[in-house]
């Protein structure tokens, strides 16, 4: 159960889109988040839709693998449509004690689910094509400027990596500790929330134990290897764009030009 | 028979772009008594196995038994089976929890639902057992030696009284000492308390010396199984897939190519060295 989250992990597999330089992907990213927010009417995003569906179906991953990455906020998207389903006053529709549904609301619910939903997926994808590794080259690269002022960019590239590196980590180990305390009878899944709380402990405190030791680990294995930050560090693989980079912004440039003109509509 | 698989299959992440078939076609059967070593290498399923005999792990297909009855059958009461069959995970100290050494061991006993005095009277008889004394048992299970805290874990999965006991790589990242304590808990556990184990290592040395019956595992397949001695004929066969008999065994195998008579049923190098001796004085 634990191994659904897809956030942070990488799926190996032969594309254009994990051929791509990482910071295409990071920059179309985050243009294609911003350009969720920017969405007013059902066109946009249909237009979002088929852009995804577009980039899914080059990237070779499954579509089954991708949607995992929701499973977890389930209850957000339920909770956030449910909230604005009924609390978006407007001309009502259906009324029941203190719950009433307008026309506005249904249409509020249902744009920001799908929001909802997008951003996720939108990001999971990023994830899924590009090594942990890729991605803080890709970072440290775009951030590079902010050396100026006095902002460490690679050491919070390295943390970041890190920190990526640990989530399957981490999760493996959960989910070994878990299998573990369930062969002691240990019962995560019955009970109310305090004693499922509580039921947590057996998993939590070995798991805080171990991710503390791993850290102090790979603190002397960084230190036994002379590691002392980016300065005077030179990359085996520099990132160079290729045809393909110039193409990738290109689509993405006329992707956000469509939805502009989407939203004068 | 207390366990049997039949036929089992295991494959991970199906559809993941990861999978892995750990285990293949897989037919085994444990009676009561046994002191079964399993061997093999990293990746030959050899924890899936110990993860599939407890229920932990459902197999893709194939049936796994315990007396007689299929233990995912829908009203067979899993929970009740994960406490008669014991399972100790590698490096087991990493599961320890609780603020004491007791009550750590009482955690699995406690779950099963019995009373608070038999509770402790289980972990205090489950910490005798593995040799930890009475000036350990308020401590912290942080602040123990590895050997130490490993037999605490040991002890976690004993309080639970168990009709059979999987060590996975009991022996990992132990001294010798530790090693030798471990390995010498568990034939004390074999022999006076009667209990069945089921010992996976990769190292042959280990599992030779008190296992009364080895299982050979290769690439998620059952290839060997039979009585140490036998096992020790195959020893071209064990080099080809990386294992190797114990050195003893070794010597004597190479003794025997060169004329030596006798010696065919040794196991430990105390009987190896007794036979070569003994063809020695002919």
């Amino acid at each position: 159960m634990l191994r659904d989250i897809t956030i942070g992990q990488y799926y190996p597999a032969q594309s254009v889109i994990h051929c791509l330089d990482p910071r295409v992907k990071i920059a179309g990213t985050l243009a294609y988040i911003i350009s969720l927010f920017w969405i007013s009417n059902i066109w946009g995003y249909v237009a979002a839709i088929l852009f995804f569906a577009f980039l899914v179906a080059l990237s070779k991953v499954p579509f089954s693998y991708i949607i995992r990455g929701l499973k977890p906020i389930l209850f957000l998207m339920a909770f956030t449509g449910l909230i604005n389903l009924f609390q978006t006053p407007g001309k009502t529709i259906w009324q029941w004690g203190i719950l009433q549904i307008s026309e506005n609301g249904i249409r509020t619910a249902i744009f920001l689910i799908l929001r909802l939903i997008l951003l996720v997926i939108g990001s999971s994808l990023m994830t899924l094509t590009t090594t942990p590794n890729q991605l803080t080259d890709g970072l440290e690269r775009l951030l590079r400027p902010l050396n100026r002022v006095h902002i460490p960019v690679h050491e919070v590239a390295m943390m970041m990596s890190i920190a990526l590196r640990f989530i399957p980590i981490l999760i493996e180990e959960a989910d070994k500790i878990m299998k573990a305390q369930m062969a002691r009878g240990a019962d995560f899944e019955s009970g109310n929330i305090f004693q499922r709380l509580r039921n947590m402990l057996p998993l939590l405190v070995p798991l805080f134990v171990s991710a503390a030791r791993r850290a102090n680990d790979l603190a002397y294995a960084m230190e036994a290897r002379c590691y002392c930050g980016g300065e005077g560090r030179t990359k085996m693989r520099p990132l160079r764009y290729s045809f393909a980079d110039l193409a990738a912004y290109s689509c993405m440039a006329v992707y956000l030009i469509l939805l502009f003109v989407l939203r004068r509509w | 028979m207390l366990m049997e698989l039949k036929n089992v299959n295991y494959i991970y992440g199906i559809g993941s772009g990861y999978e892995k078939h750990a285990v293949k076609n897989l037919n085994l059967r444990i009676g009561p008594g046994e002191f079964i070593g399993v061997v093999g290498h990293t990746g030959s399923g050899k924890s899936t196995l110990a993860r599939l005999l407890n229920g932990l792990e459902k197999p893709t297909s194939g049936q796994v038994c315990y007396h007689g009855i299929d233990i995912h059958n829908k009203d067979f009461d899993r929970k009740e089976l994960r406490s008669k069959v014991g399972l100790v995970f590698q490096y087991p100290e990493h599961q320890l929890f609780e603020v004491s050494v007791i009550k750590d061991v009482e955690f699995g006993p406690r779950n099963i639902g019995l009373k608070p005095l038999e509770v402790e009277l289980r972990a205090y008889n489950a910490l005798k057992l593995t040799g930890i004394g009475e000036e350990l048992i308020d401590a912290s299970p942080h602040a123990l030696s590895g050997g130490q805290k490993r037999r605490v874990a040991i002890a976690g999965v004993l309080a639970m009284e168990p009709e059979i006991l999987i060590l996975d790589e009991p022996t990992a990242g132990l001294d010798p000492q530790g090693r030798t304590e471990i390995l010498e808990l568990l034939e004390r556990l074999h022999q006076e308390q009667g209990l069945t184990i089921l010992l996976i290592s990769h190292s042959m040395e280990d599992v030779a010396r008190y296992a009364d019956r080895i299982l050979v595992m290769r690439q998620g397949e059952l290839v060997l199984d039979g009585p140490p001695a036998r096992i020790f004929r195959y020893e071209e066969e064990l080099q080809a897939i990386g294992l190797n008999v114990p050195e003893s065994i070794g010597i004597l195998h190479q003794l025997q190519k060169h004329g030596m008579t006798g010696g065919e049923d040794c196991v430990t190098a105390e009987e190896a060295a007794a036979a070569i001796a003994a063809w020695i004085r002919k």
